[in-house]
């Protein structure tokens, strides 16, 4: 295997650890989010890179690159969405807080 | 060593570096946009890695995202400019060791599994686009319509979830 | 010697611009104005805010300057006289411009001043008001050319400029690029009235003089673009091609400016009013036209 492609996959692995850590260890969502963004990066790196190294006539791949941007705006959307819905009524979007959210 | 490898390497330490300050630093705005640059540096390996499109588009749609995470981080945070050095994390261990363990796992599969061997010729940024064209609009249009679909449908959920109505008033009669 | 060009035309072009909006201000054409105006601020005390977050004061305005001068690299000023013809080239145009709004907003949230901070954050509103209306019509353009490079682009108007082929297209990136370079009527992150200088406000000497200077670069690469996506870059009859393309581009500033100066400031709330309700519906609209156009008129 190329070293290029052994070097992408481990940018990609610690992103995806950083991400992994900061989606447990904060407190507010849009924090948490932060560390979803990252993890999500991380797999476009591991797309792309696969894509580059491995199959780079396959048009398929750079879709699938897309797909993930597509999956990350939305994320975002949505996950405002419920910021702003939260901190209306609660007055804050600590996840320390949300506790009755557990059922 | 070859100068792909080099970029690739310099490009992808500052990601995961400026990825390490979003969440060590105090300042959210420094938070957000310290994401940013670790999603700009992605797009530079992403040019590196010849896949022209997809860098430029990263580096765009990025610049526009974060900014927007920048202002609800101000938005949302007891102490948006960090000089409060308000503590706001919990399960420090578990999500220290999670973190971790997926670093290493994702690195021992990278490491471990055969990739078979390398591609090296890649069609020029011309044929890439033309490629992705017809592919998008061919063979996977019904999975970019559906992204397309997916992303109006969470625009208009997050605006009715967000949106406050006002409020009704009484009939007076 | 095309390197020698290039950088000539960035100093000169700035230059004129900056002689161009004074024209614009005061009415008055100085030739000297803007070597005065900058030695002046050179000789200003730069003065720090209270508290400011430093890296972030001091990166803002050379990010600035720094994003504006990436995104005219890939204007064409005749053919082979570009720095790089990107086949994304558009594209490119929108990603390095897009840091306007992260140089802004690190310029008012930097030095820890009320006025700055608001001109910041406004610019991000405004963004979400022109950021579709830049892409869109750039998409109506691409597909006349079936490419995205610039030099496509321009080659494609050898039969007739898009400013004729789509002139809804044209007037929605004009009017998106002035709120992109917010000048005047669009000026909201330096309201000069309400804000008392906005993001600009706690910018003083040098960093000032920088600050204006990237504020100057994107006005020509606004206009730069302009000429090239609608108005046929280096095309034109009996002059070399760096000359029409230096015309263009002069006279598409002082239109922009002078036009600018003319209107009323636009607030943000009515603007993205404005741009969703009614520039989007347009844009679309732009681009099925184009796309019939294209595949009944083949020009």
């Amino acid at each position: 295997m190329s070293p290029e492609l052994l070097v992408a996959l481990v940018i990609g692995a610690g992103l995806f650890g950083t991400g992994v850590y900061g989606a447990l260890s904060q407190t507010n969502l849009v924090m948490i989010m932060m560390g979803i963004e990252l993890i999500l990066a991380a797999a476009l790196v591991n797309l792309v890179a696969f894509w580059r190294y491995l199959h780079p006539d396959v048009a398929a791949g750079q879709m699938f690159v897309l797909i993930v941007m597509t999956v990350m705006a939305v994320e975002m959307a949505v996950g405002f969405g419920v910021a702003i819905a939260r901190f209306r009524s609660r007055g804050s979007v600590e996840m320390e807080e949300a506790r009755e959210l557990k059922g | 060593m070859t100068a792909q490898v080099f970029f690739l390497a310099a490009f992808g330490l500052a990601a995961v570096w400026f990825g390490i300050v979003v969440f060590r630093t105090h300042s959210m705005v420094r938070s957000a946009l310290a994401l940013l640059f670790s999603q700009t540096a992605i797009g530079a390996m992403f040019l590196v890695m010849q896949a022209e499109f997809l860098g430029v588009l990263q580096i765009m749609m990025m610049a526009t995202e974060m900014s927007i995470m920048a202002i609800f981080m101000v938005m949302f945070m007891m102490d948006p400019g960090g000089l409060g050095e308000m503590d706001m994390k919990h399960q420090r261990k578990l999500s220290l060791a999670a973190g971790v363990i997926a670093f290493l796992a994702a690195i021992g599969v990278s490491v471990f599994a055969d990739w078979g061997p390398a591609a090296t010729v890649v069609p020029s940024a011309d044929e890439q686009l033309r490629m992705l064209g017809i592919e998008l609009l061919g063979r996977s249009m019904l999975i970019f319509e559906s992204a397309g679909l997916t992303i109006l449908t969470a625009m208009i959920a997050a605006t009715a979830v967000a949106v406050q109505m006002p409020a009704k008033k009484e009939d007076a009669s | 010697m095309s390197t020698l060009i290039l950088v000539l035309f960035l100093l000169l072009g700035t230059y004129f611009v900056a002689v161009i909006e004074e024209w614009s201000v005061t009415g008055r054409l100085r030739p000297a104005g803007p070597v005065r105006a900058a030695l002046r601020l050179l000789g200003t005390e730069s003065v720090l805010a209270r508290k400011p977050d430093r890296l972030f004061f001091e990166v803002a305005p050379v990010l600035l300057l720094v994003a504006a001068i990436l995104s005219l690299a890939i204007i064409p000023l005749a053919p082979g006289l570009i720095v790089t013809d990107l086949a994304t080239g558009a594209l490119f145009f929108n990603a390095a411009l897009a840091y306007v709004l992260v140089a802004l907003i690190m310029g008012g949230w930097g030095p820890d001043g009320a006025y700055a901070m608001i001109g910041g954050w406004r610019f991000l509103g405004q963004l979400i008001g022109y950021a579709m209306l830049v892409v869109m019509p750039i998409t109506a353009v691409a597909m006349r050319s079936e490419s995205l490079s610039t030099v496509v682009i321009v080659q494609s108007q050898e039969q007739l400029w898009n400013i004729l082929y789509q002139p809804l297209g044209f007037v929605l990136f004009a009017l998106a690029g002035m709120a992109m370079a917010f000048v005047p009527p669009f000026d909201l992150p330096t309201g000069a009235g309400d804000l008392a200088g906005g993001v600009e406000a706690e910018y003083t000497g040098v960093r000032r003089l920088v600050f204006r200077l990237g504020r100057m670069v994107l006005i020509l690469s606004v206009a730069s673009a302009m000429t090239v996506f609608y108005l046929g870059g280096w095309l034109g009859p009996v002059l070399p091609g760096w000359a029409w393309s230096a015309i263009k581009i002069l006279v598409v500033t002082a239109l922009m400016l002078a036009a600018g100066r003319a209107l009323p400031r636009v607030r943000e709330a009515s603007f993205l009013a404005w741009c969703w309700k009614l520039g989007i519906p347009l844009a679309l609209v732009n681009i099925f036209l184009v796309g019939v156009l294209v595949l009944v008129v083949p020009l």
